[in-house]
């Protein structure tokens, strides 16, 4: 019998990759974007090394063996992670690249090497691909920003505003806008929106808010932040401003920056309910590990998965922060 | 906006502004959240009640030497603390100043004012630390019980004596005798990384070093060399902080079908954190304090009877630790003592 269809036989009589361990052990790679320090990932404020991390985390209780490779975020050297890994002879691979051209090289050679792989945020040409679904996502701080302003400003004239990297070429800005856009106008039609630019820089939604708000005194605002830096920044603006009546901010990511431990004090924090921050909309791109590798396994098990399986988003408050996210600075 | 609007806005209820009761603090179902305790409904104590007059004196047996090893680190500013927890001392000396001391002997005195947190240094947690939702151990709906400045029920005063056997289980030692310590490099001695999933299987392996079987009624210490990191304070109380090795779920479980009365290690919280499932608080803290009424012991010096025993061959002791009858307190800094 293969071993594949030993393992898919396994699963279906109910037995966990727990106990499929008991046979084997797989050595799995992860080729992961860019851990130099200092970089985020996907415009969001998540490291590399948080990425990787929730692979080691989640690969303790699991049937494998974990190889790391750092892309850098560089092509050629993502080519040569995934050759040291054909070398290494691992039973699959976790491509984590941006470059397409890269990428199609080293379908190429995973073919030839016969080893299966999975492709995280970015298309692997023949790997199922695992990411954000940038648009979902966006339309879930739609949804909140259109309800938050029908439940406390109805019939009011409100205004939307849109900070963040605008300009970035990647079409996940672009697919977040646009989900932002659709979810709100499904409550708030006529919404009009708009653009603060921070060209990357987050610390600039501070400046660029303070100066709109200057331009519209009195009206109510709708913010979409594209990352959680920026709703920080943002924040300090409105308060700097006194406009904390009638601005409200949702977020994007969800990560350390907005949200933190019992201790941290951070925006987003059930003792914070007053926040203008309503919440971020998560992407979980510290967890990414915990998703990805029983995707993994299912497919050294034998199994096809779907072309696309995508982060299952939800927007978090100051009232589920601490469910979603345990602390774990208490004892 | 409405008082509703605001309210919904502020993220808390109307009925919450009009000081009534909400759903979110009313009473859960205490017993389908927490398990009853094998002592009683009315117990309050937990599992110290397992120390009796047999136990200690079969205790008292482990001491063949008379040697004595500290198993607590001082209580001094710049040890790790979490986020606002503090620990400070004010001496009080003015009897010291010439001119006011006491009678013609010239009698002076000191004494302190603690301003401490209670779960800081070497500590014990009590019953009263860790429940779900408003249920704690035995049952208890706490929410009937908190007061401004302490609990109506679950304090520190119903614990009976730790006047038992104690057993120092080096996880270190078996990480290394299996190959497989992952250590962290601001360790200075072996220790296991932070994330390091201890077992029943890595526990059992550790009593077999030493031939050891629990028996009911033993305080069980895990040394992961984490502790390393605590004795460089104040450098390392971030990394110490971070995350740490320790037992898993199914391991605290185990350690309480063997009807321990203490778990303690040379880490802040003894379970392995971060957790195996990352949507879970603190497993092992519910499964030994809320279900079983288990204490459990957190920064505990371990290292140097975990030398003691790999020197004697012998991982055994009788533990001296005694508790303040501190009414209503969740929990209190320890002093700690093997004695062989």
């Amino acid at each position: 019998m293969q071993r594949r269809s030993f393992l898919a036989g396994l699963l279906a009589c109910g037995l966990g990759p727990a106990k499929a361990a008991e046979a084997r052990r797989f050595r799995i790679a992860l080729a992961n974007l860019d851990e130099t320090p200092g970089v985020t990932l996907e415009g969001l404020g998540f490291t590399g090394a948080e990425l990787r991390r929730s692979f080691e985390l989640a690969a303790r209780t699991l049937p494998v063996d974990m190889l790391y490779f750092d892309n850098a975020g560089d092509g050629a050297r993502a080519v040569a992670n995934a050759e040291a890994a054909i070398a290494a002879k691992v039973d699959l691979l976790i491509e984590y690249n941006a470059d397409a051209d890269a990428n199609a090289e080293i379908a190429r050679r995973l073919a030839v090497a016969g080893i299966p792989a999975l492709a995280l945020v970015d298309p692997l040409p023949g790997a199922p691909l695992y990411g954000p679904d940038n648009r979902a996502a966006g339309r879930i701080t739609g949804h909140a920003l259109g309800a938050f302003a029908l439940e406390n400003w109805p019939n009011e004239q409100v205004l939307g505003v849109l900070i963040g990297d605008l300009a970035d070429p990647g079409p996940a800005i672009s697919d977040r806008v646009q989900g932002i856009t659709e979810g709100v106008r499904e409550s708030l039609p006529a919404l009009k929106f708009a653009a603060l630019d921070t060209g990357g820089q987050s610390v600039r939604a501070d400046a660029l808010l303070a100066k709109f708000l200057q331009t519209q005194r009195g009206q109510r605002l709708l913010i979409a932040t594209l990352n959680d830096l920026a709703a920080v920044y943002a924040r300090n603006a409105i308060e700097m401003n006194r406009r904390q009546s009638d601005c409200v901010i949702v977020s994007q990511g969800l990560d350390r920056n907005i949200h933190g431990g019992a201790s941290e004090k951070k925006e987003i924090d059930p003792n914070n309910r007053g926040s203008v921050v309503l919440g971020s909309v998560a992407y979980y791109m510290d967890r990414y590990g915990y998703d990805v590798l029983p995707l993994a396994l299912r497919l050294l098990a034998g199994e096809t998965l779907p072309p696309r399986t995508v982060t299952q988003h939800s927007l978090v408050t100051a009232a589920n922060v601490f469910r979603e996210y345990p602390p774990f600075d208490m004892n | 906006m409405t008082i509703a609007g605001f309210a919904a806005f502020m993220g808390i209820s109307v009925l919450s502004l009009l000081g009534l009761s909400t759903p979110a603090s009313a009473e859960a179902d205490c017993k389908a959240l927490v398990a009853p305790s094998p002592f009683g409904p009315d117990d309050q104590t937990g599992a110290t009640n397992r120390v009796t007059p047999v136990v200690t004196k079969a205790a008292a047996a482990e001491i063949q030497t008379g040697v004595v090893t500290s198993m607590a680190y001082d209580l001094v500013d710049g040890i790790p603390l979490f986020g606002t927890r503090f620990s400070k001392t004010i001496l009080t000396s003015f009897a010291v100043v010439p001119g006011a001391e006491y009678g013609n002997n010239k009698l002076s005195y000191m004494e302190d004012t603690y301003l401490s947190q209670s779960h800081v240094g070497t500590h014990i947690d009590g019953m009263g630390h860790i429940g779900v939702q408003d249920c704690y151990y035995n049952q208890t709906p706490m929410g009937k019980y908190v007061t401004q400045n302490y609990l109506k029920r679950l304090g520190l005063e119903n614990i009976k004596t730790f006047a038992t056997r104690g057993v120092i289980i080096d996880a270190v030692k078996v990480f290394q005798a299996a190959g497989k310590l992952k250590a962290n490099p601001a360790c200075k001695s072996p220790c296991l990384d932070a994330g390091t999933l201890i077992t029943e299987v890595d526990l059992q392996a550790g009593l077999k070093m030493y031939n050891v079987t629990l028996r009911e009624g033993d305080a069980v210490f895990i040394n992961t060399g984490w502790g390393d990191l605590f004795k460089q304070y104040p450098a390392q109380n971030t990394a110490y902080n971070s995350g740490e090795p320790g037992i898993t779920d199914t391991a605290a479980k185990w350690l309480a079908s063997q009807k321990v009365i203490a778990v303690g290690a040379d880490t802040w919280a003894v379970e392995v954190i971060p957790g195996e499932n990352k949507d879970i608080a603190f497993p092992v803290h519910k499964t030994l304090l809320t279900d079983n009424g288990i204490h459990i012991i957190e920064n505990v010096r371990t290292d140097l009877i975990s030398v003691a025993a790999a020197s004697s061959n012998r991982a055994t002791f009788f533990l001296s630790m005694t508790v303040p009858k501190a009414v209503g307190t969740t929990g209190t800094f320890v002093n700690i003592e093997a004695i062989q």
